[in-house]
């Protein structure tokens, strides 16, 4: 079975909720990221969620966009990310990674794409193909990889249905009208909105964008499987990229791992 | 009066294999509300009537086709005609579709209007139309094309409207467009983006061409007015494309017409320090369509370098891919150096002063003329007029004010 399926079917049979953590993969370089991977999972966090730098990437906010403007500064192919992904197998075969990204830089590299083993990543996210279309028209096709789309609160009730049914990995949930890393968030309207997608779909449903504090995290992983943190981590990537001391970020995620159990 | 009879783009947003809706899951519903509602207006008789009541009393529709007639001596062959686009109100065909965009904003009840722009133009056609029904107005532009176009950014803000230097990525258009898009993303409930080129998500390709067409249209009847039949090339440049496409659309059926596409060749296409997709580009996705695009062998996508802001743009509208592919339109090239001639040569020739944009449409005229026959008809798309450019000029030129 897929390893981000049985780590999340495995979670929900314990009654537990996902933490899943997102970092731009090369920023500020690759050592780093590495070495953020293992420390993201010494700190609680259960799915890895690479950012896979595009020049244009519009579904993001000023944060995550600077993150990939940096590693983009650095050359980060598809190629090296997934040999990243290998070094990081060689100590952990557990955690389950994702890989989030823009269709041109997948579309450019598909041998790689289809080429991606069972020890490998496990799932991909292509933020602009809407979840309704197979990524299998784009030649994303490989049965070691499940995919993820995203539902919106501006999502209309038909799509939800193509959408979830469609989704193979999990389905994320976008908290908030607007780009990675804002805020405001309705949590009647993204509750409501969750129940309605488990409806169609038995696949585990994590919340995501605009998720900071303890708070959130705790109020949305009770009314879904898990919660995406990305935009506060990346911050706190960015703040100590020089020193390289990632001790707050550690601490930072197990507040969160608390939070949500 | 309709707006197309084209079968073109298909229900999913594609003309071919170019085009569709590659757009993150929170900007769909904006997208389908867009689409929904034009499709709806598009052939009401209220919403035509208004659309081009407004291209004749506002925007002083129609534009000329004039004969240029110094200009076709310099080139001893064929008859060279201008479409006048430069007449229009705010200087420049982009007003033809903001009007029509705005008339869409205040059927959908949006009380707050973005656009991006590069040279500007399209920037100062928004802010012009969002003056005139009183709407919010903020204008995302890369901090490059601010510098460049000094002029238009006063423009716009005399107007009224807010304009947002964007630092990220290369600071120019394609930079100012990812920027809208996501100013759109949070703010979709009462803003409306008026997209200032054939480019973009489905249903934008299509309405912006649509509004635009009203430019071969009128080409159409004037060549049948004023020479009796139809031309045998049709020039435009082509950066985004909307200006190329507005013309170029309703000839499409019309074999007999050329419809050639002139993209920015930059410092040379060879040198790869250029704005030029269909002439060195590959497919690619980019701002939510598929199309030609410059783009690296990761698929990221590549800095440009054109003198001229308004087609320093690494993509281009899906529908000009399709018309390339299919061999009904031709796309070349020139320099600025060529382009930058050209601005001189016209502005001396015809006491017209070209934007260098349109420069790029004039330069191709030199090889052009030559391969024609003399009794050749000629019709260049004069898409701006030059006056936003007079300080980059100045300054290639060594002049300061």
């Amino acid at each position: 079975m897929n390893r981000l399926t049985s780590k999340l079917q495995n979670l929900k049979e314990n009654n537990k909720k996902a933490l899943v953590a997102y970092l731009v993969a090369g920023d500020p370089d690759l050592d780093t990221t590495l070495d953020l991977m293992h420390l993201f999972v010494d700190s609680g966090v259960d799915v890895i969620e690479i950012g896979v730098p595009f020049t244009d990437p519009i579904a993001e906010g000023p944060t995550i966009q600077k993150a990939h403007d940096r590693a983009l500064k650095n050359n980060i192919s598809l190629k090296m990310i997934l040999e990243l992904v290998d070094m990081f197998r060689e100590t952990n075969t557990e955690t389950p990674i994702v890989l989030m990204g823009y269709l041109n830089t997948f579309i450019s590299h598909i041998n790689l794409v289809q080429s991606i083993g069972e020890n490998s990543a496990d799932s991909i996210l292509v933020v602009d193909v809407p979840g309704e279309l197979n990524l299998q028209t784009y030649g994303i096709t490989n049965p070691n990889i499940n995919t993820i789309s995203l539902i919106s609160p501006t999502t209309k009730e038909d799509r939800v249905e193509s959408i979830a049914k469609n989704s193979t990995g999990f389905i994320y949930y976008v908290t908030l009208r607007g780009v990675t890393g804002s805020s405001n968030l309705n949590i009647e309207e993204i509750k409501n909105n969750i129940q309605k997608i488990q409806q169609y779909s038995d696949a585990p449903t994590m919340a995501g964008f605009g998720i900071k504090s303890v708070e959130d995290a705790s109020t949305l992983a009770a009314c879904s499987d898990g919660v995406v943190i990305g935009s506060s981590i990346v911050e706190m990537i960015a703040d100590e990229s020089k020193s390289k001391e990632f001790g707050r970020i550690g601490e930072y995620l197990r507040e969160m791992k608390t939070a949500i159990s | 009066m309709t707006f197309s009879n084209s079968n073109f783009p298909d229900k999913e947003g594609f003309f071919g294999e170019y085009g569709g809706k590659f757009v993150p899951e929170t900007l769909m519903y904006a997208l389908e509300e867009l689409e929904t509602t034009y499709n709806k207006l598009k052939d009401k008789k209220d919403f035509i009537d208004e659309f081009y009541k407004d291209l004749s009393h506002f925007v002083g529709r129609p534009s000329p086709l004039y004969f240029a007639q110094r200009l076709t001596d310099h080139y001893k062959s064929g008859s060279i005609w201008l479409k006048r686009e430069d007449l229009n109100h705010t200087g420049a065909h982009k007003i033809n579709n903001t009007v029509g965009q705005i008339l869409l904003a205040k059927y959908m009840g949006k009380k707050r209007i973005i656009a991006e722009t590069g040279a500007g133009q399209h920037g100062v056609a928004t802010a012009t139309v969002a003056a005139r029904l009183g709407l919010e107005c903020h204008i995302y532009m890369g901090s490059e094309d601010v510098r460049r176009q000094s002029l238009n950014v006063y423009r716009i803000k005399l107007l009224g409207a807010h304009v947002h230097p964007v630092d990220s990525g290369s600071a120019t258009l394609k930079d100012a467009l990812n920027e809208a898009l996501r100013d759109w993303v949070t703010n979709v409930d009462d803003t409306y983006y008026i997209i200032g080129s054939v480019t973009g998500p489905h249903p934008y390709p299509m309405i912006v061409r649509d509004f635009n067409s009203v430019v071969g249209k009128e080409v159409i009847e004037q060549s049948k007015d004023l020479f009796g039949k139809m031309p045998d090339a049709v020039v435009a440049c082509v950066g985004g494309g909307s200006n190329a496409m507005g013309i170029f659309h309703p000839f499409i059926d019309i074999k007999e017409t050329r419809l050639i596409g002139v993209e920015a060749g930059g410092e040379g296409v060879s040198t790869g320090e250029h704005a030029a997709p269909l002439n060195d580009g590959t497919p690619g996705v980019l701002h939510g369509a598929r199309s030609y695009l410059m783009q690296d062998e990761s698929g990221q996508v590549k800095d440009t370098k054109s003198v001229s802001a308004g087609l320093d743009y690494p993509g281009v509208g899906p529908e000009h891919s399709w018309l390339k592919d299919i061999g009904r339109a031709e796309y070349v090239a020139v320099s600025d150096d060529d382009a930058l001639k050209a601005f001189h040569e016209v502005t001396e020739l015809e006491g017209i002063m070209p934007a260098l944009e349109t420069a790029h449409a004039f330069a191709y005229l030199e090889p052009l003329m030559k391969e024609l026959d003399v009794s050749a008809n000629v019709v260049v798309n004069v898409s701006g007029r030059g006056d936003k450019d007079i300080n980059t000029v100045a300054e290639i030129d060594g002049i300061e004010f």
